[in-house]
């Protein structure tokens, strides 16, 4: 009852049974693109709190990917489309990562390392952020610092064997706003040096006269980011449900801007089952030196044809289903569509060699608390 | 950490409150600061002391209005809100009929003593101002008793987390409000007593945190010609509760709990259940054929 | 622009420390629900991480050293 909320008592969470001091759970995803690739990954992750104060959480997972992805943009045809080379592969991916929290009072630090290696890519990187709870926790602050050690091979190019070096800094606050909404905003800068580009992508060129260019992917050595997310949360007791909006502006030294929109109604139908249907939608612009075909004769030094770094929207819905059962266990299904289209650039003026992309994604979770 | 327990007399009965705490001088003053607060309240808004506010406000029935404080305003909302989420069931005027009905004397009335005072019933009458409350006609009264004693146990559990106290049982004869679990993570086991045989426990209820609140056909009766008629009285019959023997609701706060309870015994078998499960809480109920209820997993 | 977002970014953390509404202890009930939490259950989070983000070119959120992939 709304009114009982206006007295100046507790509201104390009803539950029963032992208290949860930690859960573990396992999730599957599933990622299929129309005619192209497939992933799979199991994955596992766990949280636990030792003598109030301290936090570990950590997750391990492997990405099966199979199938292809597009190698080469050649305008052959007359226009530039992505075309597969080889033949399919299979690809695995071990990712881990883990992240231990110390309370003190109001303060709280974590450190955390995160690893993933892949046949061609290994990743190293560690995290530290501290936060600080203010007005009675109705605001947060945190901060962060984040450096990753990446290297680069290639199963094309043996002696390919290149470094990049990120850091990454991130300042932001959460700010209660009601009884039943709060807010957070965070400012994420992050630089990096070293090996931008995909050992595997070409631009094949033709031209009306003479030879034609094949160019490999080459972009610059340097990429500095911004990315300022806000999340919103607000529950509506009256209507069941709670909203959830989150929203990224980024901007990176590419040329490339973005901009990230998400709703969600999370909607309880009773106490066990609730479904959460959501929107995604997604534009972003090319990058400087992004062309689907080499303009220029000699080439440019920098050029990259690679879809990702073009001008584009997305567009996806997706649709969550959870049930809670009595002993506290969580099992979640989730499907999703993806559909990136250069039409779905906002304002429209996407990169018409951009090929259309249409995904399908379910993931099933179930969490255990003990 | 040691379970401190702390015994004290309030409102009629025998009250406790345990807490677990490495400190022993805290647990002392913050049990102390619960009792006091239980103190305050029983003051406050009890019928029998003339310089209480419900007093007052009894006292100017059919007259002015009286002044009063934020903390009365914000629970007579509350009865209120009760008022129209228990479609009527749940009325804080019903004091009155407790003149009809003398329990300690066994008397069950008849229609023609129930009908003036019945009169006098209706919370739709009640005129609430913004820090000023109205009783339109004289004889009208109103009585916190349904929910009076699970505000202060909320109360109290307030004072004991506001003093750093993690883990607690606040328990008001019978009306109880757990601040977290046991140390360890164990969470706190509470018997519900059989509503006709009083050394039986019907149910044990292993409650980790949230209020619990119990109302039962045995509390207060009389019992004629094989029928029981109980202290939940039905604001719009003036008759009592009936189908239900005992209930208990699991809740985040013990006002939310009681009124529950006593909204529940007022609706009956059928559509009580059916109510408790339309708001999502948990309970446990008693049915008058002895059959258990169970919807507290 | 690119300036005038960043301003704009830094002006909303500003308020926010600058405080809204004052919720009391006793009034958080609906904020410590599981469907008012920022990062939603780990495991589902996790395993779109990388969904979307192999397909686009932004990054960052809001936790640091999470490390990259190939993401082919």
């Amino acid at each position: 009852m709304r009114a009982a909320l206006a007295l100046p008592i507790l509201a104390l969470p009803a539950k029963s049974g032992a208290a949860a001091v930690g859960e573990v759970g396992f999730a599957m995803l599933g990622y299929k693109e129309r005619g192209l690739m497939k992933v799979s990954e199991p994955l596992i992750w766990g949280r636990a709190e030792f003598a109030e104060v301290w936090e570990v959480r950590g997750s391990a997972l492997v990405d099966i990917i199979t199938g292809a992805s597009p190698q080469l943009v050649t305008n052959q045809s007359g226009r530039p489309v992505q075309s597969l080379t080889g033949a399919s592969v299979r690809e695995r991916r071990y990712a881990g990562d883990l992240k231990v929290t110390r309370r003190f009072g109001d303060y709280a630090f974590s450190v955390s390392r995160a690893l993933s290696d892949e046949h061609d890519y290994h990743s190293r990187a560690f995290g530290l952020e501290g936060r600080a709870d203010f007005n009675h926790k109705n605001t947060t602050a945190i901060v962060g610092y984040g450096k990753s050690n990446d290297r680069i091979n290639s199963h094309d190019d043996a002696t390919l064997n290149k470094q990049r070096v990120t850091e990454e800094y991130l300042v932001g606050v959460t700010q209660v706003l009601t009884p039943t909404s709060l807010v957070q905003t965070t400012l994420n800068w992050a630089r990096g040096d070293g090996w931008f580009n995909d050992p595997y992508k070409l631009t094949f060129t033709f031209f009306p006269t003479g030879f034609p260019a094949i160019v490999p992917d080459r972009r610059p050595d340097h990429r500095d980011t911004f990315a300022w997310l806000t999340r919103y949360r607000a529950h509506f007791p009256g209507a069941h449900g709670t909203l959830q909006a989150d929203y990224r502006y980024y901007h990176d030294d590419w040329g490339i801007t973005a901009h990230t929109l998400e709703v969600a109604w999370q909607h309880e139908l009773n106490e066990r089952w609730s479904v959460r249907p959501a929107l995604r939608y997604y534009t972003q612009s090319a990058a400087d030196f992004y062309s689907p075909v080499v303009p220029t004769r000699p080439p440019p030094p920098i050029l990259s044809s690679d879809q990702r770094l073009s001008a584009f929207g997305g567009l996806s819905p997706s649709l969550r289903v959870a049930r809670r059962f009595a002993n506290g266990i969580l099992v979640e299904g989730t499907a999703g569509y993806v559909h990136n289209a250069s039409s779905l650039r906002l304002g429209g003026s996407g990169n018409p060699a951009f090929e259309t992309l249409r995904a399908v994604y379910g993931i099933a979770a179930i969490t255990y608390p003990f | 950490m040691a379970l401190h327990r702390f015994a004290f007399r309030a409102m009629a009965a025998q009250n406790e409150v345990q807490i677990h705490a490495h400190d022993a001088r805290l647990a002392r003053e913050s049990a102390a600061r619960a009792i006091d607060e239980v103190a305050r309240i029983e003051a406050k808004f009890s019928r029998y002391r003339p310089a209480s506010a419900v007093s007052r406000i009894n006292a100017a029935a059919g007259g002015a209005p009286v002044a009063i404080d934020a903390e009365t305003r914000q629970l007579l909302a509350f009865a209120g809100e009760c008022f129209r989420q228990s479609d009527g069931a749940f009325d804080a005027t019903s004091g009155v009929l407790r003149r009809a009905w003398r329990f300690d004397e066994g008397h069950v009335p008849s229609d023609a003593e129930l009908a003036p005072l019945l009169r006098l019933v209706g919370w739709e009458r009640v005129e609430l101002g913004e820090d000023n409350v109205r009783l339109p006609l004289a004889g009208m009264e109103l009585d916190f008793g349904g929910f009076g004693k699970e505000y202060a146990v909320d109360r109290a559990a307030l004072v004991l987390a506001q003093a750093g106290i993690e883990s607690a049982l606040v328990n008001l004869a019978g009306d109880l409000a757990i601040l977290g679990p046991q140390p360890g993570g164990e969470p706190w086991r509470l018997g519900i007593r059989h509503p006709r045989k009083a050394e039986h426990v019907v149910a044990t209820l292993a409650v980790a945190s949230g209020a619990v609140a119990t109302s039962g056909d045995y509390e207060r009766f009389i019992e004629r010609e094989g029928v029981r008629h109980c202290h939940i009285l039905d604001p719009r019959t003036g008759r009592s509760a009936r189908g239900i023997r005992s209930a208990t609701v699991h809740a985040p706060s013990c006002v939310v709990a009681g009124t529950a309870t006593t909204v529940a015994m007022l609706k009956g078998a059928r559509h009580g259940l059916a109510w408790l499960e339309n708001l999502g809480l948990k309970h446990l109920c008693v049915l008058e054929d002895d059959t258990i209820v169970d919807r507290f997993a | 622009m690119r300036d005038a977002v960043i301003k704009l970014a830094c002006c909303a953390l500003a308020l926010g420390i600058a405080a809204c509404a004052n919720v009391a202890p006793y009034q958080r009930g609906y904020l410590a629900r599981d469907d008012m939490s920022l990062d939603g259950n780990p495991g589902t989070a996790k395993a779109l991480e990388k969904t979307y983000a192999a397909k686009e070119a932004a990054s960052g959120g809001a936790t640091v050293g999470g490390g990259g992939c190939g993401c082919n």
